[in-house]
């Protein structure tokens, strides 16, 4: 690989290329990670909780 | 900060009942048109040699018929649904939720009158000339400031992963949109794009498969980690796969557009990424369908009488099938066969009327019923529609599997001095038993819409008459 030849362009792919690489892993390991797991499986059922707190949504 | 049965929310809804209602028109129209345009293609004579009814400036009046009015009134009347329900909140602005449905709707009809005229910047699925481009922006900016605003003053303290996918496509078509819409303007109606030669092709496709990834992929999963578990009765099957699925596919969609472009001018390293990346979206995607399919477990018996999951879970097994295709068509070596065919055509459209289209009627079923708390019409008529959906979209994607790779393995044929085998006129006669076959595929799906417009429609005035009577508030 020529660094030397690389424009500013290919520096910004670089750039964009490691933050997406590096986010992917911090999501993997954030979503798997066991102490997690609690955290996020309480939303479970966030969809159907939704009726609880259900009034009304009369027509003017 | 949960809300409880303590603090009952009065929510903004009316709004989200004019889009449903938009959205029931819309897709009798935009599929209308989808038919009339195959029907011209399979016999040319149907234009008339009327220039505003050729197939050139019909099909893009299909196309955005369908993925903006009808896709669009969906997501954004769901959107506004599930982010006031999930947030237990009105909406930030009930009067700029207002704004956006009838400036959505004003982009609409200015797309009726100025596509059929051949006013048209050529861009794929960004055809409209660029006054109206700078109107979408407006609108969709209005949409996207709503949205964020509301999920911002939200009285839960989680923001459900609904709404993540929903604020996803709000960013990423925002950004999409107005980098790919930049032109140079030298008429009200003419402009040239501020990219030349194999820049423009790129910036096109980015934007070009992001309006599928991020419009009619992020937008409606949205919708179905929604209104999968609230039809099915059942929680998510698993959240943390969700949220796996939420971020693989935001990080990783915008590098797929690089695909289309295989065999052009573009580096060939491109669009190797671009098909590489594809097919590591493989993974999310189906994790997404198969979570949201394992959300029926222990439920699957309730697809014998709840038509409306049958269209949620059918829906699912065609995003599966699509996102599984479509990474396989961008390797080069299956490319080579079925670039340029109908086979792209096939694939679009099991995604559109499969996934997109059948997620949507499913999530308009079950909100029809909770928007005007009644029943549907005839669960028979929903059933009805289900498989005339169904059974369109088979008949339409596998005329055009065969006629696709019929068409790719004609062009490439050549005999033993290297001449071609076939003229390309050879392989259009070919085509025509196809074609018809598609015409038909397309009927049996618009008279699906056509029942859904109907039975919506008759359930609003069941609920409106029975209101009359009992004087019982709609719930939402």
């Amino acid at each position: 690989m020529d660094v030397a030849a690389m424009s500013v362009n290919d520096w910004i792919g670089v750039f964009f290329t490691l933050v997406a690489f590096i986010g992917m892993a911090a999501v993997y390991f954030m979503v798997f990670r066991p102490a997690n797991k609690d955290m996020f499986e309480s939303q479970r059922s966030m969809a159907l909780d939704d009726e609880d707190h259900i009034s009304m949504g009369e027509k003017k | 900060m949960e809300a409880t049965k303590a603090s009952p929310v009065k929510y903004d809804m009316e709004v989200v009942r004019w889009f449903t209602i938009a959205a029931a028109i819309y897709a009798v129209v935009g599929t209308l048109l989808g038919v009339w345009i195959a029907a011209e293609l399979a016999w040319p004579f149907l234009n008339f040699d009327i220039p505003e009814l050729t197939f050139g400036r019909l099909r893009p009046l299909h196309t955005n018929a369908v993925i903006f009015a009808f896709g669009g009134c969906v997501l954004m009347g769901t959107g506004f649904y599930m982010v006031q329900r999930t947030g237990a909140t009105r909406l930030w602005s009930n009067g700029l939720a207002w704004f956006t449905f009838w400036g959505w709707n004003l982009i609409i009809v200015l797309a009726v009158i100025t596509l059929p005229l051949g006013m048209t910047q050529g861009k794929e699925y960004a055809e409209l000339a660029w006054p109206i481009d700078i109107l979408i922006a407006v609108v969709w900016l209005s949409f996207g400031l709503n949205h964020i605003m509301t999920v911002a003053i939200r009285k839960t303290s989680h923001i459900y992963v609904s709404n993540w996918f929903t604020m996803a496509m709000i960013v990423m078509i925002t950004y999409l949109h107005v980098v790919n819409s930049l032109a140079i303007p030298v008429s009200l109606t003419n402009s040239y794009s501020i990219y030349a030669g194999v820049q423009d092709a790129m910036i096109q496709w980015w934007w070009g498969h992001n309006a599928v990834g991020f419009f009619l992929t992020s937008g409606f999963l949205g919708i179905m980690y929604y209104f999968v578990p609230k039809q099915a009765g059942r929680p998510v099957y698993s959240y943390r796969l969700s949220v796996l699925h939420f971020w693989a596919l935001t990080f990783g969609y915008v590098w797929l557009g690089a695909h289309h472009l295989q065999y052009t001018a573009l580096p060939d390293w491109t669009g190797s990424l671009g098909a590489a990346v594809s097919l590591a979206m493989i993974i999310p995607s189906w994790g997404g369908a198969m979570n949201g399919m394992m959300t029926l477990s222990g439920a699957w018996d309730k697809l014998r009488t709840d038509y409306i999951l049958r269209f949620l879970v059918v829906s699912l097994a065609f995003y599966a099938m699509s996102t599984f295709e479509g990474p396989v068509m961008s390797i080069k070596t299956v490319n080579a066969l079925s670039h340029y065919t109908d086979w792209t055509i096939g694939h679009v459209h099991s995604g559109a009327l499969g996934w997109v289209a059948m997620v949507s009627f499913g999530a308009m079923y079950h909100m029809v019923k909770k928007l005007w708390n009644t029943e549907m019409y005839s669960e028979s008529l929903v059933n009805v529609h289900f498989w005339l959906s169904t059974i369109g979209t088979v008949v339409y994607i596998v005329s055009m599997w065969v006629s696709g790779i019929m068409q790719g393995l004609m062009w490439r044929d050549y005999d033993e001095y290297g001449t071609l085998t076939h003229t390309f006129v050879e392989s259009v006669f070919e085509m025509h038993p196809y074609y018809a076959m598609r015409v038909i595929g397309g009927i049996i799906f618009h008279l699906g819409t056509w029942i859904a417009l109907y039975n919506i429609v008759m359930t609003v005035r069941q609920a409106r008459s029975a209101r009359g009577v009992n004087a019982v508030p709609a719930n939402a």
